[in-house]
Protein backbone atom coordinates (compact mmCIF):
# COMPACT_ATOMS: atom_id res chain seq x y z
CA UNK A 1 0.00 0.00 0.00
CA UNK A 2 2.85 2.33 0.85
CA UNK A 3 4.37 1.36 -2.46
CA UNK A 4 1.32 2.66 -4.29
CA UNK A 5 1.57 5.95 -2.44
CA UNK A 6 5.22 6.23 -3.36
CA UNK A 7 4.51 5.45 -7.00
CA UNK A 8 1.84 8.16 -7.09
CA UNK A 9 4.10 10.66 -5.35
CA UNK A 10 6.90 9.81 -7.76
CA UNK A 11 4.58 10.35 -10.72
CA UNK A 12 3.44 13.71 -9.37
CA UNK A 13 6.99 14.94 -8.83
CA UNK A 14 8.14 13.60 -12.20
CA UNK A 15 5.24 15.27 -13.94
CA UNK A 16 5.68 18.59 -12.15
CA UNK A 17 9.40 19.06 -12.41
CA UNK A 18 10.42 17.21 -15.58
CA UNK A 19 9.19 16.82 -19.13
CA UNK A 20 9.71 13.07 -19.20
CA UNK A 21 6.04 12.18 -19.04
CA UNK A 22 5.12 14.38 -22.02
CA UNK A 23 5.08 11.49 -24.53
CA UNK A 24 2.78 9.54 -22.23
CA UNK A 25 0.47 12.55 -21.95
CA UNK A 26 0.38 12.87 -25.72
CA UNK A 27 -0.39 9.24 -26.25
CA UNK A 28 -3.07 9.16 -23.55
CA UNK A 29 -4.81 12.21 -24.99
CA UNK A 30 -5.38 10.26 -28.19
CA UNK A 31 -6.84 7.44 -26.12
CA UNK A 32 -9.12 9.61 -24.00
CA UNK A 33 -10.47 11.81 -26.79
CA UNK A 34 -13.34 9.36 -27.50
CA UNK A 35 -14.36 9.60 -23.84
CA UNK A 36 -14.66 13.37 -24.15
CA UNK A 37 -16.55 12.91 -27.37
CA UNK A 38 -19.07 10.71 -25.56
CA UNK A 39 -19.43 13.15 -22.67
CA UNK A 40 -20.37 15.80 -25.19
CA UNK A 41 -23.20 13.69 -26.58
CA UNK A 42 -25.92 14.93 -24.19
CA UNK A 43 -25.21 18.50 -25.17
CA UNK A 44 -25.15 17.60 -28.85
CA UNK A 45 -28.43 15.74 -28.49
CA UNK A 46 -30.14 18.69 -26.86
CA UNK A 47 -28.76 20.96 -29.55
CA UNK A 48 -30.00 18.61 -32.24
CA UNK A 49 -33.38 18.60 -30.53
CA UNK A 50 -33.42 22.38 -30.48
CA UNK A 51 -32.57 22.47 -34.16
CA UNK A 52 -34.98 19.86 -35.44
CA UNK A 53 -37.99 20.63 -33.28
CA UNK A 54 -38.59 24.28 -34.06
CA UNK A 55 -41.88 25.89 -34.92
CA UNK A 56 -42.44 27.49 -38.28
CA UNK A 57 -42.94 30.90 -36.73
CA UNK A 58 -39.65 30.68 -34.88
CA UNK A 59 -37.85 29.70 -38.07
CA UNK A 60 -39.41 32.56 -39.97
CA UNK A 61 -38.43 34.95 -37.22
CA UNK A 62 -34.90 33.68 -37.27
CA UNK A 63 -34.78 33.91 -41.03
CA UNK A 64 -35.97 37.48 -40.91
CA UNK A 65 -33.42 38.35 -38.24
CA UNK A 66 -30.58 36.73 -40.16
CA UNK A 67 -31.58 38.55 -43.33
CA UNK A 68 -31.50 41.88 -41.53
CA UNK A 69 -28.16 41.03 -39.97
CA UNK A 70 -26.76 40.01 -43.33
CA UNK A 71 -27.92 43.26 -44.88
CA UNK A 72 -26.28 45.29 -42.14
CA UNK A 73 -23.05 43.33 -42.36
CA UNK A 74 -22.99 43.62 -46.14
CA UNK A 75 -23.41 47.34 -45.82
CA UNK A 76 -20.51 47.45 -43.40
CA UNK A 77 -18.33 45.40 -45.71
CA UNK A 78 -18.90 47.86 -48.52
CA UNK A 79 -17.54 50.60 -46.31
CA UNK A 80 -14.76 48.28 -45.15
CA UNK A 81 -13.47 47.65 -48.66
CA UNK A 82 -13.40 51.35 -49.32
CA UNK A 83 -11.57 51.93 -46.05
CA UNK A 84 -9.14 49.10 -46.75
CA UNK A 85 -8.33 50.58 -50.15
CA UNK A 86 -7.81 53.96 -48.58
CA UNK A 87 -5.65 52.39 -45.89
CA UNK A 88 -3.44 50.77 -48.51
CA UNK A 89 -3.08 54.06 -50.35
CA UNK A 90 -2.15 55.91 -47.18
CA UNK A 91 0.29 53.22 -46.17
CA UNK A 92 1.88 53.44 -49.58
CA UNK A 93 2.21 57.17 -49.09
CA UNK A 94 3.94 56.52 -45.78
CA UNK A 95 6.16 53.83 -47.29
CA UNK A 96 4.87 51.52 -44.57
CA UNK A 97 4.78 47.76 -44.88
CA UNK A 98 1.68 46.23 -46.34
CA UNK A 99 -0.97 44.97 -43.97
CA UNK A 100 -1.55 41.27 -44.44
CA UNK A 101 -4.85 39.51 -44.23
CA UNK A 102 -5.24 36.85 -41.55
CA UNK A 103 -6.87 33.60 -42.59
CA UNK A 104 -9.01 31.43 -40.33
CA UNK A 105 -10.00 27.82 -39.86
CA UNK A 106 -13.30 26.82 -38.29
CA UNK A 107 -13.00 24.49 -35.31
CA UNK A 108 -15.48 22.90 -32.98
CA UNK A 109 -15.33 22.51 -29.23
CA UNK A 110 -15.14 18.87 -28.18
CA UNK A 111 -14.29 19.04 -24.51
CA UNK A 112 -14.07 21.33 -21.53
CA UNK A 113 -11.70 20.93 -18.60
CA UNK A 114 -13.60 19.14 -15.82
CA UNK A 115 -11.90 21.24 -13.19
CA UNK A 116 -13.55 24.57 -12.47
CA UNK A 117 -10.22 26.14 -11.57
CA UNK A 118 -8.67 25.34 -14.91
CA UNK A 119 -9.98 27.03 -18.02
CA UNK A 120 -8.89 24.90 -20.94
CA UNK A 121 -10.85 23.44 -23.81
CA UNK A 122 -10.25 20.79 -26.45
CA UNK A 123 -11.03 21.50 -30.07
CA UNK A 124 -11.36 19.13 -33.00
CA UNK A 125 -8.41 20.43 -35.03
CA UNK A 126 -4.87 19.26 -34.57
CA UNK A 127 -1.54 18.75 -36.24
CA UNK A 128 -3.19 17.44 -39.39
CA UNK A 129 -4.97 20.75 -39.92
CA UNK A 130 -1.77 22.68 -39.36
CA UNK A 131 -2.57 23.94 -35.87
CA UNK A 132 0.47 25.11 -33.93
CA UNK A 133 1.25 26.01 -30.33
CA UNK A 134 0.58 29.68 -29.61
CA UNK A 135 -2.08 30.03 -32.25
CA UNK A 136 -4.88 32.45 -31.40
CA UNK A 137 -8.43 31.17 -30.98
CA UNK A 138 -11.47 33.39 -31.59
CA UNK A 139 -15.20 33.10 -31.48
CA UNK A 140 -17.61 35.30 -33.36
CA UNK A 141 -17.29 38.12 -30.84
CA UNK A 142 -13.67 38.25 -29.73
CA UNK A 143 -10.52 36.56 -28.56
CA UNK A 144 -10.99 33.29 -26.69
CA UNK A 145 -7.52 31.98 -25.99
CA UNK A 146 -4.45 30.34 -27.40
CA UNK A 147 -3.40 26.82 -28.31
CA UNK A 148 -1.10 25.29 -25.73
CA UNK A 149 -0.89 21.66 -26.81
CA UNK A 150 -1.32 20.14 -30.24
CA UNK A 151 -2.21 16.49 -30.81
CA UNK A 152 -2.86 14.62 -34.00
CA UNK A 153 -6.54 15.37 -34.46
CA UNK A 154 -7.29 17.66 -31.57
CA UNK A 155 -5.63 20.36 -29.55
CA UNK A 156 -5.90 22.02 -26.20
CA UNK A 157 -6.41 25.75 -25.77
CA UNK A 158 -5.87 27.91 -22.72
CA UNK A 159 -8.66 30.45 -22.38
CA UNK A 160 -8.01 34.11 -21.64
CA UNK A 161 -10.07 33.76 -18.46
CA UNK A 162 -7.69 31.20 -16.91
CA UNK A 163 -5.90 32.60 -13.91
CA UNK A 164 -2.51 31.84 -15.44
CA UNK A 165 -3.26 33.75 -18.62
CA UNK A 166 -2.37 37.34 -19.47
CA UNK A 167 -2.46 39.19 -22.76
CA UNK A 168 -1.35 42.64 -23.89
CA UNK A 169 -4.25 44.91 -24.79
CA UNK A 170 -4.92 48.51 -25.66
CA UNK A 171 -7.90 50.80 -25.29
CA UNK A 172 -9.52 51.27 -28.68
CA UNK A 173 -10.48 54.89 -27.92
CA UNK A 174 -7.01 56.25 -27.17
CA UNK A 175 -4.47 53.44 -27.47
CA UNK A 176 -3.53 53.19 -23.80
CA UNK A 177 -1.69 49.91 -23.31
CA UNK A 178 -2.17 47.43 -20.51
CA UNK A 179 -2.19 43.74 -19.67
CA UNK A 180 -5.47 41.84 -19.27
CA UNK A 181 -5.30 38.96 -16.84
CA UNK A 182 -7.68 36.07 -16.32
CA UNK A 183 -9.13 35.57 -12.86
CA UNK A 184 -10.52 32.05 -13.16
CA UNK A 185 -13.92 33.55 -13.89
CA UNK A 186 -15.53 33.13 -17.32
CA UNK A 187 -17.22 36.49 -17.13
CA UNK A 188 -14.44 38.70 -15.84
CA UNK A 189 -10.90 39.77 -16.60
CA UNK A 190 -8.85 42.43 -14.90
CA UNK A 191 -6.17 44.86 -15.97
CA UNK A 192 -2.83 44.72 -14.26
CA UNK A 193 -1.08 47.82 -12.90
CA UNK A 194 -3.24 50.64 -14.17
CA UNK A 195 -2.08 53.88 -12.61
CA UNK A 196 -4.79 56.21 -11.21
CA UNK A 197 -4.08 58.89 -13.80
CA UNK A 198 -4.69 56.61 -16.77
CA UNK A 199 -7.45 57.69 -19.12
CA UNK A 200 -9.73 54.68 -18.91
CA UNK A 201 -13.48 54.67 -18.41
CA UNK A 202 -16.33 52.27 -17.97
CA UNK A 203 -17.51 51.17 -21.42
CA UNK A 204 -14.12 51.41 -23.13
CA UNK A 205 -13.45 48.62 -25.58
CA UNK A 206 -10.12 46.85 -25.28
CA UNK A 207 -8.50 45.16 -28.23
CA UNK A 208 -5.39 43.01 -28.44
CA UNK A 209 -2.34 45.19 -28.97
CA UNK A 210 -0.17 42.60 -30.69
CA UNK A 211 2.74 43.32 -28.37
CA UNK A 212 4.42 40.16 -27.21
CA UNK A 213 3.87 38.66 -30.64
CA UNK A 214 1.51 35.95 -29.49
CA UNK A 215 -1.83 37.48 -30.45
CA UNK A 216 -2.44 39.49 -33.61
CA UNK A 217 -3.40 43.16 -33.39
CA UNK A 218 -6.89 44.52 -33.15
CA UNK A 219 -9.15 41.70 -32.03
CA UNK A 220 -11.70 42.62 -29.36
CA UNK A 221 -10.88 41.35 -25.88
CA UNK A 222 -13.39 42.97 -23.58
CA UNK A 223 -15.29 45.96 -22.35
CA UNK A 224 -14.50 47.82 -19.14
CA UNK A 225 -17.26 47.23 -16.60
CA UNK A 226 -15.77 48.84 -13.51
CA UNK A 227 -12.95 51.20 -12.61
CA UNK A 228 -12.45 51.23 -8.86
CA UNK A 229 -10.10 53.33 -6.81
CA UNK A 230 -8.99 51.34 -3.84
CA UNK A 231 -7.67 53.18 -0.84
CA UNK A 232 -4.23 52.00 0.15
CA UNK A 233 -3.37 50.67 -3.29
CA UNK A 234 -1.15 52.36 -5.84
CA UNK A 235 -3.15 51.09 -8.81
CA UNK A 236 -6.71 51.15 -10.04
CA UNK A 237 -8.80 48.03 -10.10
CA UNK A 238 -10.15 47.73 -13.63
CA UNK A 239 -12.53 44.89 -14.47
CA UNK A 240 -13.47 43.77 -17.96
CA UNK A 241 -16.22 41.69 -19.39
CA UNK A 242 -14.79 39.48 -22.16
CA UNK A 243 -16.19 40.09 -25.62
CA UNK A 244 -16.02 36.42 -26.52
CA UNK A 245 -18.68 34.20 -25.06
CA UNK A 246 -16.02 32.12 -23.41
CA UNK A 247 -18.22 29.61 -21.64
CA UNK A 248 -20.80 29.21 -24.39
CA UNK A 249 -19.32 29.34 -27.87
CA UNK A 250 -19.05 25.98 -29.60
CA UNK A 251 -17.91 27.02 -33.03
CA UNK A 252 -14.55 28.71 -32.94
CA UNK A 253 -12.04 30.18 -35.34
CA UNK A 254 -8.36 29.36 -35.39
CA UNK A 255 -6.41 32.30 -36.65
CA UNK A 256 -3.52 31.78 -39.02
CA UNK A 257 -1.78 35.05 -38.48
CA UNK A 258 -0.18 36.56 -41.57
CA UNK A 259 3.00 37.31 -39.65
CA UNK A 260 3.29 33.72 -38.54
CA UNK A 261 3.04 32.59 -42.16
CA UNK A 262 6.00 34.73 -43.08
CA UNK A 263 7.94 33.13 -40.26
CA UNK A 264 8.86 36.48 -38.72
CA UNK A 265 7.93 35.99 -35.10
CA UNK A 266 9.84 32.83 -34.33
CA UNK A 267 10.91 33.99 -30.91
CA UNK A 268 7.49 35.18 -29.74
CA UNK A 269 7.31 35.05 -25.97
CA UNK A 270 4.39 34.58 -23.65
CA UNK B 1 -22.53 -12.96 -0.63
CA UNK B 2 -23.27 -15.27 -3.55
CA UNK B 3 -21.88 -12.97 -6.22
CA UNK B 4 -18.92 -14.29 -8.09
CA UNK B 5 -15.74 -12.33 -7.66
CA UNK B 6 -15.13 -11.54 -11.28
CA UNK B 7 -18.62 -10.25 -11.81
CA UNK B 8 -18.27 -7.91 -8.85
CA UNK B 9 -15.02 -6.55 -10.20
CA UNK B 10 -16.69 -6.07 -13.56
CA UNK B 11 -19.46 -4.09 -11.92
CA UNK B 12 -16.87 -2.11 -10.03
CA UNK B 13 -15.21 -1.20 -13.29
CA UNK B 14 -18.46 -0.31 -15.03
CA UNK B 15 -19.62 1.95 -12.23
CA UNK B 16 -16.17 3.49 -12.11
CA UNK B 17 -16.36 4.44 -15.77
CA UNK B 18 -19.85 5.84 -15.24
CA UNK B 19 -18.44 7.91 -12.39
CA UNK B 20 -15.66 9.22 -14.62
CA UNK B 21 -18.22 10.20 -17.26
CA UNK B 22 -20.29 12.10 -14.74
CA UNK B 23 -17.16 13.73 -13.40
CA UNK B 24 -16.06 15.16 -16.74
CA UNK B 25 -19.40 15.88 -18.45
CA UNK B 26 -19.30 19.54 -19.44
CA UNK B 27 -21.47 21.74 -17.24
CA UNK B 28 -22.15 25.43 -17.38
CA UNK B 29 -20.54 27.84 -14.96
CA UNK B 30 -22.63 27.84 -11.75
CA UNK B 31 -23.33 24.10 -11.88
CA UNK B 32 -19.65 23.37 -12.34
CA UNK B 33 -18.91 24.33 -8.76
CA UNK B 34 -21.68 22.13 -7.41
CA UNK B 35 -20.63 18.94 -9.18
CA UNK B 36 -20.31 16.08 -6.67
CA UNK B 37 -17.09 14.09 -6.84
CA UNK B 38 -18.63 11.05 -8.48
CA UNK B 39 -15.53 8.92 -8.87
CA UNK B 40 -14.60 8.95 -5.21
CA UNK B 41 -18.23 8.31 -4.28
CA UNK B 42 -18.22 5.19 -6.43
CA UNK B 43 -14.98 4.11 -4.75
CA UNK B 44 -16.54 4.66 -1.31
CA UNK B 45 -19.61 2.70 -2.35
CA UNK B 46 -17.57 -0.38 -3.18
CA UNK B 47 -15.40 -0.03 -0.09
CA UNK B 48 -18.53 0.14 2.07
CA UNK B 49 -20.21 -2.73 0.30
CA UNK B 50 -17.44 -5.26 -0.37
CA UNK B 51 -14.56 -4.25 1.89
CA UNK B 52 -12.78 -7.56 1.34
CA UNK B 53 -12.68 -7.25 -2.43
CA UNK B 54 -12.17 -3.55 -2.90
CA UNK B 55 -9.39 -1.80 -1.08
CA UNK B 56 -6.73 0.82 -1.42
CA UNK B 57 -5.57 -0.66 -4.70
CA UNK B 58 -8.98 -0.13 -6.27
CA UNK B 59 -9.11 3.46 -5.04
CA UNK B 60 -5.61 4.07 -6.35
CA UNK B 61 -6.48 2.70 -9.78
CA UNK B 62 -9.67 4.76 -9.87
CA UNK B 63 -7.61 7.85 -9.10
CA UNK B 64 -5.08 7.03 -11.78
CA UNK B 65 -7.87 6.50 -14.30
CA UNK B 66 -9.27 9.94 -13.48
CA UNK B 67 -5.78 11.43 -13.76
CA UNK B 68 -5.34 9.88 -17.17
CA UNK B 69 -8.70 11.13 -18.39
CA UNK B 70 -8.15 14.65 -17.06
CA UNK B 71 -4.60 14.45 -18.35
CA UNK B 72 -3.06 17.27 -16.38
CA UNK B 73 -0.89 15.83 -13.64
CA UNK B 74 -0.48 12.10 -13.20
CA UNK B 75 -0.73 10.49 -9.78
CA UNK B 76 -2.59 13.34 -8.12
CA UNK B 77 -5.98 11.71 -7.70
CA UNK B 78 -4.34 8.33 -7.22
CA UNK B 79 -2.50 9.28 -4.05
CA UNK B 80 -5.41 11.20 -2.53
CA UNK B 81 -8.00 8.51 -3.29
CA UNK B 82 -5.63 5.91 -1.87
CA UNK B 83 -5.29 7.89 1.32
CA UNK B 84 -9.06 8.33 1.68
CA UNK B 85 -9.53 4.59 1.12
CA UNK B 86 -6.93 3.89 3.80
CA UNK B 87 -8.80 6.07 6.29
CA UNK B 88 -12.04 4.32 5.41
CA UNK B 89 -10.41 0.94 5.99
CA UNK B 90 -9.17 2.06 9.39
CA UNK B 91 -12.77 2.77 10.31
CA UNK B 92 -13.95 -0.58 8.89
CA UNK B 93 -14.93 -2.04 12.27
CA UNK B 94 -17.10 0.93 13.14
CA UNK B 95 -18.68 1.24 9.70
CA UNK B 96 -20.70 -1.90 10.41
CA UNK B 97 -22.60 0.00 13.09
CA UNK B 98 -23.02 3.26 11.20
CA UNK B 99 -26.38 4.82 10.50
CA UNK B 100 -27.01 6.44 7.17
CA UNK B 101 -26.58 9.87 8.75
CA UNK B 102 -23.17 8.86 10.09
CA UNK B 103 -22.24 7.70 6.62
CA UNK B 104 -23.28 11.03 5.14
CA UNK B 105 -21.17 12.92 7.65
CA UNK B 106 -18.22 10.63 7.03
CA UNK B 107 -18.54 11.05 3.26
CA UNK B 108 -18.65 14.82 3.72
CA UNK B 109 -15.46 14.80 5.79
CA UNK B 110 -13.60 12.44 3.49
CA UNK B 111 -14.54 14.34 0.31
CA UNK B 112 -13.54 17.56 2.04
CA UNK B 113 -10.17 16.04 2.87
CA UNK B 114 -9.94 14.82 -0.70
CA UNK B 115 -10.58 18.32 -2.05
CA UNK B 116 -8.13 19.97 0.32
CA UNK B 117 -5.34 17.55 -0.58
CA UNK B 118 -6.07 17.72 -4.31
CA UNK B 119 -5.97 21.49 -4.27
CA UNK B 120 -2.78 21.53 -2.26
CA UNK B 121 -1.11 19.30 -4.83
CA UNK B 122 -2.49 21.42 -7.67
CA UNK B 123 -0.83 24.46 -6.08
CA UNK B 124 2.46 22.96 -7.24
CA UNK B 125 1.30 23.52 -10.82
CA UNK B 126 -0.30 26.91 -10.53
CA UNK B 127 -1.05 29.48 -7.92
CA UNK B 128 -4.81 29.33 -7.86
CA UNK B 129 -6.71 28.78 -4.65
CA UNK B 130 -10.48 28.81 -4.86
CA UNK B 131 -11.96 28.26 -1.43
CA UNK B 132 -15.45 27.46 -2.70
CA UNK B 133 -14.07 24.42 -4.50
CA UNK B 134 -13.29 22.77 -1.17
CA UNK B 135 -16.58 22.82 0.67
CA UNK B 136 -19.27 22.91 -2.01
CA UNK B 137 -18.33 19.63 -3.78
CA UNK B 138 -18.00 17.93 -0.39
CA UNK B 139 -21.43 19.16 0.55
CA UNK B 140 -23.12 18.06 -2.68
CA UNK B 141 -21.27 14.73 -2.58
CA UNK B 142 -22.60 14.04 0.92
CA UNK B 143 -26.11 15.05 -0.16
CA UNK B 144 -26.09 12.76 -3.16
CA UNK B 145 -24.57 9.81 -1.25
CA UNK B 146 -27.84 8.18 -0.02
CA UNK B 147 -29.33 8.36 -3.52
CA UNK B 148 -26.20 6.93 -5.07
CA UNK B 149 -26.12 4.02 -2.61
CA UNK B 150 -29.79 3.35 -3.21
CA UNK B 151 -29.40 3.51 -6.99
CA UNK B 152 -26.34 1.28 -7.18
CA UNK B 153 -27.68 -1.29 -4.71
CA UNK B 154 -30.97 -1.49 -6.59
CA UNK B 155 -29.07 -1.92 -9.82
CA UNK B 156 -26.97 -4.72 -8.36
CA UNK B 157 -30.01 -6.39 -6.80
CA UNK B 158 -31.85 -6.36 -10.11
CA UNK B 159 -28.86 -7.86 -11.81
CA UNK B 160 -28.67 -10.61 -9.17
CA UNK B 161 -32.36 -11.39 -9.53
CA UNK B 162 -31.94 -11.53 -13.28
CA UNK B 163 -29.04 -13.90 -12.94
CA UNK B 164 -30.79 -16.25 -10.51
CA UNK B 165 -33.84 -16.31 -12.79
CA UNK B 166 -31.78 -17.22 -15.82
CA UNK B 167 -29.89 -19.92 -13.89
CA UNK B 168 -33.23 -21.46 -12.82
CA UNK B 169 -34.17 -22.14 -16.40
Amino acid sequence: MLLLAFVALFLILLDTYTQWLKPAHHWLVEVTTPIYWVTNLPRRMSELGDETVVGRAALEDENERLRTELLILKGRIQRMSELAAENVRLRNLLNATELLQDSVLVAELIGVSPEPSRHTIRINRGEESGVYVGQALLDADGLMGQIVEVYRNSSKALLISDSSHALPVQVLRNGVRSIAEGMGDYKQLKLRHVSPTTDIRVGDLLVSSGLGGRYPVGYPVGKVTAVNTMTGYAYLEVLLEPSARIDRSRHLLLLFSAIEKLGVSDDAGE
Amino acid sequence: MPESNQLTYLWGLITLFLGVFLQIIPLSEPLLYWRPQFVILVVFFWLFRNPFQFGIGFAWLAGLLLDIVIGELFGRHAIVFGLCAYLLQLLQQRLQHFWLFHQVVLVFLLVLLNQVLLHSITLMLRDNWQGELLVIPAFTSALIWPFLVWLLSTLLKLQQVGRSLSSDH
